[in-house]
């Protein structure tokens, strides 16, 4: 016989406003099946909690509603307080009355009625409820980081540093990232690579860290505490174990005129390379679109200058299976290109760059050697204009937000150019200066009063080019919009930064949310930045949205803390809320009919398959089976189990229908 | 005695084959499942315009399943419905033999699921023209004719089921329909009621049902009732591009996710 109590909460006036508490309580002490039904005003608070504990110890209740608000919010709360008077915790339910209810109607008789109606399904399904234990499920203690920037370098060292392995994959040839090819970092101005190459060589270095280069990820199956990652490894065209790295090779590749990705264009690479000469690993690959042997069948001239016989043209993609506890996603972002832009020439003027090339000519390891040439002829530029804003902040380009960078770089390019150059001028058109940081005010406060940058508030309307020189067309907005006209040697456009290429097929292949303009979603904006809405998963640095070197080790940082600390537990603890395939006596041993069409609907590879066998080991019947500690009791497999085989723990088809007919049913 | 009769006395005699299901001539004009166990009733089996039914649906039959030494002489519903069940494991490979039959009357011999597969491949996939112009009455009815035919038609249902008896995809051993605990569907027969049947078995039938129309032959009341799962079969060709009864894999439109499918909302 059940013996229900039920708990009716005010939530100070956030039920009670337009629900009548006291009537509720009163009409569901009538319910069958309800002993003990009462109201009070914070049923979460300390009394309150009390009152459940001893109403089970004093009634010897069988099941628990707690009419309160959302089971997102207090379910763990009030099913902690059964399990401490005794009650199994799965035997307490919440009725939301309030997001469901006091929230959405206005005060009336109909509104607490409904709050009745609520209490009552809720009533009729714990009495089908039964007790349920826990599941644990072993962890996994390695984490695949992807992406080797900064934030996959951070993590993959704190992860490591923590006593864990990590797997970190980098889609390029080196790691490093954006922040390799970076000149001077701002507010300090020290130099990029100083702050980034030992850290580079230490990842290479730790005994925790397995670093795949010039790997992607294939696919990924299981769940938080269990995935199985697969890599693609590209082909190098080298064997990696007996390449020393000497770069021979490269300096015998006759193809020396391919665009260098790292040097932006501005520089040219051979078709064996490392992408640039601290990369890590220092070893090269062949690009086979550019590759003489490739394209005409015929050079080898690598293969023939190796000491070591390391080239290997034959070399196919190779596969490696990881088993990982966590995932972190630092896949970081890109910049919009110049030709995004008609009315800057759309890209086919030569001199105006965007802030990554300008990088490039300012960094002492650049095709420059930090000199500032323009691209078009080697000059040095004798005015600069800076566009802050290309692209950000501008809905009719399609890019609401705010880069966010791009105000401090702006500043530091400007800076950076006078200091190498004297007698230039730098000019920047800017919406807003947006210098929020710690020192970030004072750095651009510098860059106007000390490095006399022109700072000029207002858009640019047109780029072109007039007699060898860039005519910038602007508008002065603190000048009562006066037109402003630059004849400029160089354009340097800070252009948007955008979500990096592939990232929406690699949320896809993880299963994580992403907005609009393809950059990861956090779990909770506040409250949960660096995890995604998939368990297991993390995020790190650009690839959630642009951010500057000191917010991406943070949240890099962040998300490793967030994986070690899940990997402090041996197992995981898991709601055993899941699905099940029922089973029943012989001769039908299920009815499940093996028709294994949920295998494909499962969103998370939990189903596979399961003999039923005679003493003699002779399969009787072979049906579905679901992997309690991958299920992650999403009820797919359930609505589309044409059988009714399969049955969600806690949500069984026996207790919906009472939910169902409770509401349906007069009373 | 001619080709079939024949090749199935041969097969029988063989001894490698104890069980041919074939048609044999029923009454007024009609054909009717035979099941041979001995090559002296060979003669029995006859193959022509009049054996329509699809008889795929005793392949799985408890008394035969488990009969490994079984021929199938198959028409092109028969033909589609074992590829639909091999592709969601009811029947297995080297199970049986199928003589099928080229357009010329030869019989042709498969043997594998693979040359079944392809054998299906050179069949028309579709409705007969008759079945396409019933679709297109139905389909030009206003809402409030098409509640009305089918409320018409279905107050006639008995619930006899003979419509998922007949149906090669219905092969639960335990309906949703006699699931009592707890009982979503009611039993009686009753206008709403047979709705809710009738409406289940078409979207249980949905990217399965192979355009056979033997539950429509089935029904007692003739009632139209084929159209509902060719319905789900039209739209499933239509907006998922999948075809029950062409492939082997299992690749239900319900089951499967394409980042092409016709679903601009979910993204």
């Amino acid at each position: 016989m059940a013996r229900i109590g039920v708990f009716i909460c005010h939530c100070g006036e956030n039920i009670s406003a337009t629900v009548d508490c006291e009537k509720v309580a009163k009409v569901a002490s009538e319910f069958p099946g309800v002993t003990v039904s009462v109201d009070y005003k914070y049923m979460c608070s300390d009394p309150g909690q009390n009152m459940v504990k001893e109403a089970i110890l004093e009634h010897n209740l069988t099941g628990v509603v707690v009419s309160a608000c959302s089971p997102r919010m207090h379910e763990p709360t009030f099913r902690n307080a059964c399990a401490e008077a005794g009650l199994n915790p799965f035997l307490c339910e919440m009725a939301n009355i309030r997001e469901h209810c006091s929230w959405v109607h206005e005060k009336s008789d109909a509104t607490t009625d409904k709050a009745i109606d609520i209490v009552r399904t809720l009533v009729e399904k714990v009495k089908r409820n039964e007790a349920l234990a826990p599941i644990y499920v072993p962890i996994t203690k390695t984490a695949v980081v992807i992406g080797g920037g900064v934030a996959g370098i951070q993590a993959s060292l704190d992860i490591a540093d923590a006593g864990h392995k990590v797997v970190l994959v980098e889609r390029e040839p080196s790691i490093g990232g954006h922040m390799s090819q970076l000149s001077e970092t701002f507010p300090t101005l020290d130099c990029s690579q100083c702050i980034l190459t030992p850290r580079m060589v230490d990842v290479a270095r730790h005994p925790n860290i397995t670093l795949y280069t010039y790997a992607e990820i294939e696919s990924v199956d299981g769940s938080i505490g269990n995935f199985n990652v697969k890599i693609r490894l590209k082909s190098k065209s080298l064997d990696e174990k007996l390449c020393t790295g000497c770069g021979a090779c490269i300096q015998k590749c006759p193809v020396k005129k391919i665009p260098s990705e790292f040097e932006q264009g501005l520089g040219k690479r051979t078709a064996i390379y490392v992408p640039f000469p601290q990369a890590v690993p220092n070893k090269p690959v062949i690009d086979r679109v550019n590759c003489t042997y490739y394209i005409k069948g015929k050079c080898k001239v690598c293969e023939i200058v190796c000491p070591t016989k390391a080239i290997r043209f034959d070399q196919e993609d190779s596969f490696v299976e990881v088993q990982a506890g966590a995932l972190l996603l630092a896949t970081g972002f890109d910049v919009l290109k110049t030709n995004f832009f008609p009315e800057y020439g759309y890209g086919k003027y030569e001199d105006v760059i965007d802030g990554l090339a300008f990088e490039r000519l300012a960094s002492a390891s650049g095709p420059t050697k930090g000199e500032i040439r323009r691209p078009s002829d080697g000059e040095i530029p004798k005015k600069i204009v800076f566009i802050a804003c290309a692209g950000s902040r501008d809905p009719a380009k399609g890019i609401e937000y705010c880069s966010k960078i791009c105000c401090m770089y702006t500043a530091k390019h400007a800076m950076l150019y006078k200091h190498k150059v004297h007698e230039g001028t730098p000019y920047i058109f800017y919406m807003d200066i947006r210098a929020t940081g710690k020192m970030y005010e004072e750095f651009v406060r510098r860059a106007i009063e000390e490095d006399e940058v022109k700072y000029i508030r207002g858009r640019v309307s047109q780029v072109y080019e007039k007699n060898g020189k860039l005519i910038v067309r602007g508008v002065d907005t603190l000048l009562m919009g006066q037109a402003v006209e630059i004849e400029a040697d160089m354009v340097v456009l800070a252009t948007a930064g955008i979500a990096s290429p592939g990232s929406e097929e690699l949320a896809q292949k993880l299963h994580v949310s992403y907005d609009k303009h393809k950059f990861f979603s956090e779990a909770h904006p506040k409250l949960k930045p660096v995890e995604t809405n998939t368990a297991g998963i993390y995020l790190a640095g650009a690839c959630q949205s642009t951010k500057d070197i000191p917010e991406t080790v943070a949240a890099a940082s962040g998300a490793a803390a967030k994986i070690a600390g899940l990997f402090s537990n041996d197992l995981l603890k898991r709601d055993p809320l899941i699905a099940v395939v029922k089973k029943c006596a012989p001769p039908l041993y299920s009815s499940c009919t093996g028709c294994f069409m949920c295998i494909p609907v499962c969103p998370y590879q939990a189903i596979d398959k399961e003999e039923i066998k005679d003493r003699s080991g002779n399969i009787i019947k072979t049906i579905s089976h679901i992997n309690p500690g991958l299920c992650q009791g999403c009820g797919t497999c359930v609505a589309f189990c044409k059988s009714k085989s399969i049955d969600i723990l806690g949500y069984n088809h026996d207790q919906v229908c009472a939910e169902v007919e409770a509401l349906l049913n007069e009373w | 005695m001619n080709n079939l009769q024949q090749k199935a006395q041969q097969l029988l005699e063989s001894g490698n084959y104890g069980l041919i299901v074939g048609y044999e001539k029923g009454t007024s004009g009609k054909a009717r499942p035979v099941f041979i166990r001995k090559a002296e009733h060979a003669s029995k089996l006859i193959f022509d315009e009049s054996c329509d039914q699809n008889i795929a649906v005793y392949l799985y039959r408890q008394e035969i399943k488990h009969n490994k030494k079984k021929v199938i002489v198959a028409n092109h519903h028969t033909l589609k419905s074992i590829v639909e069940l091999a592709a969601e494991n009811q029947v297995f490979d080297g199970d049986f033999m199928v003589l099928a039959f080229a357009e010329n009357g030869d019989i042709i011999e498969l043997n594998t699921f693979e040359e079944i597969e392809k054998h299906v491949a050179t069949l028309y996939h579709g409705l007969t023209e008759a079945e396409a112009a019933m679709m297109k009455k139905i389909e030009d009815m206003s809402l409030e004719d098409r509640w009305a035919f089918w409320e018409n038609e279905f107050s006639k249902c008995i619930k006899c089921y003979a419509c998922r008896a007949s149906c090669p995809m219905c092969y639960c051993p335990t309906c949703t329909v006699e699931i009592n605990q707890p009982q979503w569907i009611s039993v009686p027969s009753h206008t709403l009621g047979n709705l809710e049947w009738h409406v289940m078995r078409a979207m249980h039938l949905a990217g399965r049902c192979v355009t056979c129309g033997q539950c429509g032959k089935a029904c007692p009341l003739e009632l139209p009732i084929q159209l509902l799962t060719y319905k789900v079969a039209l739209d499933s060709k239509q907006f998922f591009d999948s075809v029950a009864g062409t492939s082997i894999c299992a690749d239900n439109a319900l089951a499967i996710f394409k980042p092409e499918d016709h679903e601009n909302f979910i993204r």
